[in-house]
């Protein structure tokens, strides 16, 4: 189970980072880095995960003495929802970004915008 | 002490009290933001003071009441809390230099900045890997909206390309991350370095990812295309804070995960860090926008600071001192050149002209540049000290000759700037007036030379800042508003107090050189009296020269040694650049002198084998197969300065475009530095064989080619000055001839011709330079006739070139004389035959430049000029007087340099009893012949007087010409091409072989870095690929891990 | 040796025994120039006629201060080259000042005359001048090379730098010259000495057809009678030098005016038989031809 979600994890990710390298269009780009932030997450949790055991959470199912043995890792999943945020605020700063990109120039082309170079 | 973690708190709290206020108060907001900046940096500021002083301990901050790794745990260092500090201080010093653009932006874009300058110093401070992740995200965001505070509207395309790039980045990061946790279990950095051996074997290749994006966060060469972008477009005040704040805080996470991958890490930082270096320094060669090129240069200085965390392990204690000196001196030098790039209307480098007319601006501009470069007495100059000699000391010379080729291209492009800078034409777009911009690049200044203060107290060595000479010529800078003739004086009297308080320290050889840099420059100085006004950087320029020149004779290290060629190479640069056409003579100097001292330097750090401290005496004690190295990097570092032929091609220029005053500095003293610390090595080190090669039997030839084609050159110089600059390439010639024959007369030869070169050269350029300035031309053809207006210049350019000649009986004979006594004795014959060529070639130039300055036809033009201004004549009377002296009575300066000589070269010392000086050959007495030619030139002048008194003075063109009388002196005046030939019989010997040689490596490094920069292409998925394929490689290369 | 009083009225004697053997000497060479070109020549007592001729012409004009002590440098070097060597070996009367300097004096101080000489003429503003300069100056650094190298395989010889010395060295018969003892060093010297002499094929300085005289063009009446008593003193002087470093010195005055008329008519000698070079072709032809056998000179010593 978690070598699948593992795997798709992976694939995800280069599915992701092969659509941001090969589509110019930027909004396609986010989608892809999307995409493989998704990917990037459920690697995460597929790392935390462990066969049989149960959800991180102390409550009558779970008691605390036999936490350390019956539930997963908690650390990942903390972890990827801090990640899941800052994932939205990259991908919202970069949505606002190709706003104001196609205002000045009117295309969302990525390769239009080398004014900068060398 | 308040707890550090108020740093971030503050930070936090005051954004989000920001977010609360309303969008039309903004000088609230401002204020708000401008306490919270002004809070942490004092917070930081006193944590530093209290861990340097010893007052509190390190201190870990531990968050939600549990132990590390069950929660995330801050730490606060020494080091880490200088960080802090530089972050925030930088911070604010861009919040005040941003305050129109904050006022406009409004209270968002202030909380962003808070957040950045918290998101940095929690980089600085965390100990847990997640969190670093979190905040280098919220840099990563933070940026992107602090981007948009440029008006250029290309930083938006700029945000977007290093937005996509950091999205690769934390992927990378994260997947690392949660693999790193899996092999580890802990995201807590101690502990990890901890299970280290068990994270790099099982985990190797999550360790990787987390490190490489963290390389990647750096910036670094060649996986950086965005960041350059960024640099170019961004506000400066930002480019500011990304160069010296966000790349420190990069540094230090670099270090964090290095103190996990352990020595086999350490390696692959070196060689990303010395690429990255290199080839960033290269790139910029061939960049023209400002703020690209600081670009380049940040990535280069931080892939400097890589490289020194990468080489921690040979480091050792001095680690902190080394990586601590690089990065400050970096993030003050850059932060401070981009701040002052905001003043700047236009964006090409010569835009920055703009400057010139604000002095204080210029010398914040050289201090910022000398910050970068490590100069002395800033702290990278130390830094690099230490640095050099633990590599060399490791034996580590691929990584050293990188290291110091790369410093030296940075120095060319950076200097070549500076040189735009001082000589342009004026950009039309004024600096900008802004109080507070200036308030922020000045305290960047303060802050700088305190630095340069602090470093020289942390070093083991003597603290340059402490040494008279330097507080005397630093003391200049303070006196600047004063007007130049008061400040000249207080100059003369300055070197005159020092010579006299030295007096008693030095040994006879060096009381010589003492003599004519410290007596020697005050008679030059003198014609300075000539300039009137406040003379703007002349004088703090020529004291470091002269401080230099004073700490090199008294120096018995290495390091004093060195740091005293430095500051005298950076002083003569700022005063060859003075010229009105110098400026790429002057840069072409810096570079070969720089170059020469990197060498210099090299073979210091060989010798030293690792310490730092080292006596020159030592240099005695070496064996082979380090001895002839040594020996020969610091000869050709010397020869550099003596422009031996072949690393001439600065000295023509540079000497012919200086200034009239500083042309006889630079040239009657500068040059005899050269010879002095080849003087040094000989004495300490004497013959070295090098692969079977007698090095002194090298040097001999290079002494006499130069010797034979400096004097060859010069015949066919049409430039009078260029003339007498071709000329000190020949007479250098001879002394390092002299120098090189090992025997005692050769050295006593080529004392004389230090103490004859001084004399007649800084005189000849002084007469020179004044019928220059009456003439207003420096091209001999375009005068002529000028004896009856300016005899006294015409009566020193005569006893000048009577002199170098070496015509008995003045004292250029004494030269001769003793440089055939000591080739009686000198193991090598062949190279005398070049020298025996070129002694009769100096009468060619030398009458050419007396007959076509002052005899020949007067010009129309120049009826009415007057003899040379009373200042510049006065110090040439002096030197006729010198001359005449030192032609009767030799041996009053010569004898004890001969018996001190006998101590190393017992054989052959002269006889000085009575007028008759005797070698073991022949003998000579100067005063006799000196006697003998007066009396006969009297009497036969006395008979012509008598048979021809009533000789009547003719008109111009009283001649007989053809039957004609010419009445124009442009074609009767026989001087244009005037060894024609000459030049047709030997010209192919001054084909400008060596010019085109370095010609061409300058030509290939700039078309190299023009054609090889292109692959920064612009777009921001080709950056993404360079990324992923920066990161491939070094996975490869590091052997798949 | 110390300097006593008793020198000057034997350094005159000496000199006015050289200034009239010289008038008679360069006239006698004329003369035998003229005569190989089937022509009569000038009288032998010419050179007295003009010096006198010229002493009493009143007219006389300058063209400046360096140009009035030309001359005088001009023969001030002739005399001094004189007597700082000595002229006749073991004499004290002839051995003139030489307790000044040494060889390395005598080398260096044949540059004093020419550089005075060259000043003046230079003052002068005549381009004449000024182009002969720039020849001679041209010619003589090459010219001037294999002189130097024999005189250094000379010196390296002997292990001295005395004149005295080395001619002392020589004596005892006619094989311990240096010209048998060390043929190379004197055959690149006796080149050189051609160069040195104003005639064919290296007088291109003076060069009568092109630029009438060369440097002495301006000089008349008596500036041109001082030139003229140097042009008398001034090559006996150089083959005083070559005599003593080469051909064994002389002991008394007959075997030294047959020696320096020998010496002096091996350079007419040549100049009779060859035509003028250019400057650029003398450069490059003692540099072939010349400069080759004084480092061998300095390599088999």
């Amino acid at each position: 189970m978690a070598m699948i979600a593992m795997a798709t994890g992976f694939v995800l990710i280069l599915i992701g980072l092969f659509g941001a390298l090969s589509n110019r269009n930027i909004l396609r780009m986010i989608v892809a880095f999307a995409v493989a932030n998704t990917g990037v997450n459920l690697v995460l949790v597929a790392v935390g995960y462990m066969d049989g055991r149960t959800a991180p959470i102390l409550n009558e199912a779970v008691p605390v003495a036999e936490a350390t043995t019956r539930i997963i890792d908690p650390v990942p999943q903390a972890l990827v929802l801090t990640a899941i945020v800052i994932g939205v605020g990259v991908t919202a700063l970069m949505l606002a970004y190709a706003y104001k990109l196609f205002k000045t120039k009117g295309t969302l082309d990525i390769s239009q915008y080398t004014d900068l170079k060398w | 002490m308040v707890s550090p973690i108020f740093i971030i708190a503050a930070s936090l709290g005051g954004a989000f009290l920001l977010g609360l206020l309303r969008d039309p108060w903004r000088r609230a907001s401002y204020t708000i933001s401008l306490l919270v900046l002004a809070f942490t940096t004092a917070l930081a500021g006193a944590w530093v003071w209290g861990l340097a002083s010893g007052a509190v301990q390190a201190v870990d901050i531990l968050t939600a009441g549990t132990q590390p790794p069950f929660a995330v745990n801050l730490r606060l260092g020494i080091a880490e809390a200088a960080m802090v500090l530089l972050i925030n201080l930088t911070g604010l010093l861009s919040a005040l230099y941003l305050r129109d653009t904050l006022f406009i932006q409004g209270r968002r874009a202030m909380a962003v900045l808070l957040i950045f300058s918290m998101a940095l110093s929690g980089i600085v401070m965390t100990r847990d890997l997640f969190n670093l992740f979190v905040f280098f995200e919220l840099a990563v965001i933070s940026t992107g909206g602090l981007i948009l505070l440029s008006r250029d509207p290309r930083a938006l395309a700029a945000g977007f390309k290093y937005l996509v790039a950091s999205q690769v980045v934390s992927i990378l990061m994260l997947v690392g991350i949660i693999f790193a946790y899996h092999a580890t279990g802990s995201l807590n950095l101690d502990d990890m370095a901890a299970a280290s051996e068990q994270l790099l074997k099982g985990g190797a290749l999550a360790f990787f990812l987390i490190f490489i994006a963290v390389v990647a966060e750096l910036k670094l060469f060649p996986a950086n295309g965005w960041a350059l972008d960024i640099y170019e477009s961004a506000h400066p005040a930002f480019s500011a804070l990304v160069s010296a704040a966000a790349g420190s805080a990069a540094l230090v996470a670099v270090d964090k995960l290095l103190t996990i991958g352990g020595p086999a890490w350490m390696e692959v930082a070196s060689i990303i860090g010395i690429v990255s270096f290199v080839g960033a320094n290269l790139f910029a060669l061939a960049q023209n926008v400002d703020r690209r090129l600081l670009g380049y240069s940040s990535v280069a200085q931080i892939g400097l600071i890589v490289f020194v965390a990468g080489q921690q392990d040979i480091l050792g204690d001095s680690y902190l001192f080394v990586a601590g000196g690089v990065l400050l001196a970096h993030a003050v030098g850059k932060a401070g050149l981009f701040w002052l790039s905001g003043l700047i209307g236009g964006r090409e480098l010569t835009a920055w002209s703009a400057l010139q007319g604000n002095p204080l601006l210029i010398f914040a501009f050289a201090s910022f540049l000398a910050l970068l470069i490590g100069l002395p007495p800033f702290p990278g100059f130390y830094a690099k000290w230490e640095l050099v000699h633990l590599i060399a000391a490791e034996g580590r010379l691929l990584l050293l000759s990188l290291l110091l080729f790369g410093a030296l291209v940075e120095a060319g492009y950076l200097f070549r700037w500076f040189g735009y800078t001082i000589k342009r034409d004026r950009h039309p777009e004024p600096v900008a007036p802004s109080l507070y911009k200036h308030g922020v690049i000045g305290i960047a200044v303060l802050a700088g030379w305190s630095l340069a203060y602090l470093w020289g107290e942390l070093s083991p060595h003597a603290n340059l800042l402490h040494a008279a000479p330097m507080l005397f010529a630093l003391m200049f800078l303070a006196i600047e508003w004063a007007p130049a003739r008061l400040k000249n004086a207080v100059a003369i009297a300055g070197l005159l107090a020092w010579f006299a308080t030295t007096y008693s320290a030095y040994d006879p050889l060096q009381l010589i050189f003492a003599l004519i840099v410290l007596a020697g420059g005050a008679v030059i100085l003198l014609a300075s009296f000539q300039t009137p006004g406040r003379r703007l950087g002349f004088y703090p320029s020529a004291m470091l020269m002269f401080a230099g020149l004073a700490m090199l004779i008294l120096a018995e290290d290495s390091f004093t040694f060195f740091a005293a060629w430095e500051s005298l190479t950076i002083g003569s640069y700022f005063l060859i650049l003075r010229g009105r056409q110098s400026e790429p003579h002057a840069l072409s100097y810096l570079v070969f002198s720089l170059g020469g001292a990197f060498l210099i330097l090299t073979g210091f750090a060989l010798a030293a084998q690792g310490n730092s401290q080292f006596a020159l005496a030592g240099l005695g004690e070496l064996v082979q197969p380090l001895a002839p190295w040594v020996f020969l990097l610091l000869a050709i570092g010397f020869m550099t300065k003596t422009a031996a032929i072949g690393l001439h091609i600065w000295l023509p220029g540079a000497h012919a475009e200086a200034e009239t005053d500083v042309s006889p500095m630079v040239s009657g003293i500068l040059l005899k530095a050269g010879l002095f610390g080849l003087f040094m090595l000989l004495i300490h080190m004497g013959r070295q064989e090098f692969y079977g090669l007698d090095l002194t039997h090298a040097m001999m030839w290079i002494g006499a080619l130069s010797a034979l084609l400096g004097n060859l050159m010069a015949v066919f110089q049409e430039d009078a000055k260029r003339l007498l600059a071709y000329s000190s390439i020949g007479q250098m010639g001879y002394a390092l001839f002299g120098l090189a024959m090992m025997n005692h007369l050769g050295w006593l030869m080529a004392l004389m011709f230090v103490i004859n070169h001084y004399i007649y050269k800084s005189m000849l350029f002084l007469s020179v330079g004044g019928v220059a300035k009456r003439t207003g031309t420096r091209a001999m053809y375009q005068m002529g006739g000028l004896i009856t207006l300016m005899p006294l210049s015409f009566i020193a350019v005569l006893i000048g070139i009577i002199a170098m000649s070496g015509v008995p009986p003045l004292s250029g004979f004494g030269g001769r004389w003793i440089l055939y006594n000591a080739i009686m004795t000198s193991e090598y014959r062949l190279p005398m035959i070049l020298v025996f060529l070129s002694g009769p070639i100096a009468f060619l130039y030398l009458f050419r430049l007396i007959h076509s300055i002052f005899l020949g036809q007067l010009k129309d033009e120049h009826r009415l000029i007057k003899e040379a201004p009373f200042w510049l004549v006065l110090p040439q009377m002096i030197y006729v007087v010198c001359l005449l002296g030192f032609a009767l009575v030799p041996g009053l300066a010569l004898r004890h340099v001969d018996a001190y000589i006998s101590n190393f070269l017992p054989q052959g010392a002269l006889n000085w009893e009575g007028l008759t000086i005797t070698s073991d050959f022949g003998y000579w007495s100067p005063v006799s012949i000196m006697l003998i030619v007066g009396v006969i030139f009297s009497l036969v002048f006395a008979l012509l007087l008598l048979v021809n008194r009533k000789a009547q003075k003719v008109k111009q063109f009283n001649i007989v010409f053809s039957a004609e009388r010419p009445y124009r002196p442009e074609t009767t005046h026989y001087a244009w091409n005037f060894y024609a030939s000459y030049r047709k019989a030997l010209g192919f010997l001054e084909w400008p072989l060596f010019e085109r040689f370095w010609g061409a490596i300058v030509d290939l490094l700039h078309t190299a870095a023009d054609l090889s920069r292109r692959f920064y292409t612009g777009n921001g998925q080709v950056y993404a690929i360079h990324l992923l394929a920066f990161v491939v490689v070094v996975y490869l290369l590091k052997g798949g891990v | 040796m110390q300097f006593e009083w008793i020198m000057i009225p034997y350094s005159l004697l000496t000199l006015f025994i050289v200034v009239n053997y010289g008038m008679l000497l360069t006239a006698l060479m004329q003369k035998i120039g003229a005569r190989v070109g089937r022509r009569h020549g000038i009288p032998i007592w010419q050179n007295y006629f003009d010096l006198i001729k010229n002493f009493g012409i009143r007219s006389s004009i300058t063209h400046g201060t360096m140009f009035y002590l030309g001359p005088v440098f001009r023969l001030t070097g002739g005399i001094g080259l004189l007597l700082f060597v000595p002229t006749i070996y073991a004499s004290e009367m002839f051995s003139n000042l030489s307790f000044a300097g040494d060889l390395i004096l005598a080398l260096y101080f044949v540059f004093f005359g020419t550089l005075g000489m060259a000043l003046g003429a230079a003052e002068s503003g005549h381009p004449h001048a000024t182009i002969g300069i720039s020849r001679g100056l041209s010619q003589v650094t090459t010219a001037e090379l294999p002189f130097a190298l024999a005189v250094f395989a000379v010196a390296l010889q002997y292990q001295t730098l005395s004149i005295t010395d080395i001619v002392a060295a020589q004596q005892g018969g006619i094989t311990n010259w240096t010209a048998f003892t060390n043929p190379f060093a004197v055959a690149a010297a006796m080149l050189s000495f051609l160069g040195s002499m104003m005639r064919p094929p290296f007088d291109v300085v003076l060069a009568p057809q092109e630029i009438p005289i060369g440097p002495p063009t301006e000089y008349h009446s008596s500036y041109m009678a001082l030139m003229q008593t140097n042009r008398a003193i001034m090559p006996i002087a150089k083959i005083v030098l070559y005599m003593n470093l080469f051909f064994g010195g002389a002991a008394s005055w007959p075997v030294f005016c047959l020696k320096v008329f020998l010496i002096y008519l091996f350079s007419v000698f040549v100049g009779v038989v060859f035509p003028r070079f250019q400057v650029e072709q003398s450069v490059r032809w003692f540099l072939i031809w010349a400069v080759p056998l004084g480092i061998l000179a300095i390599l088999v010593v």
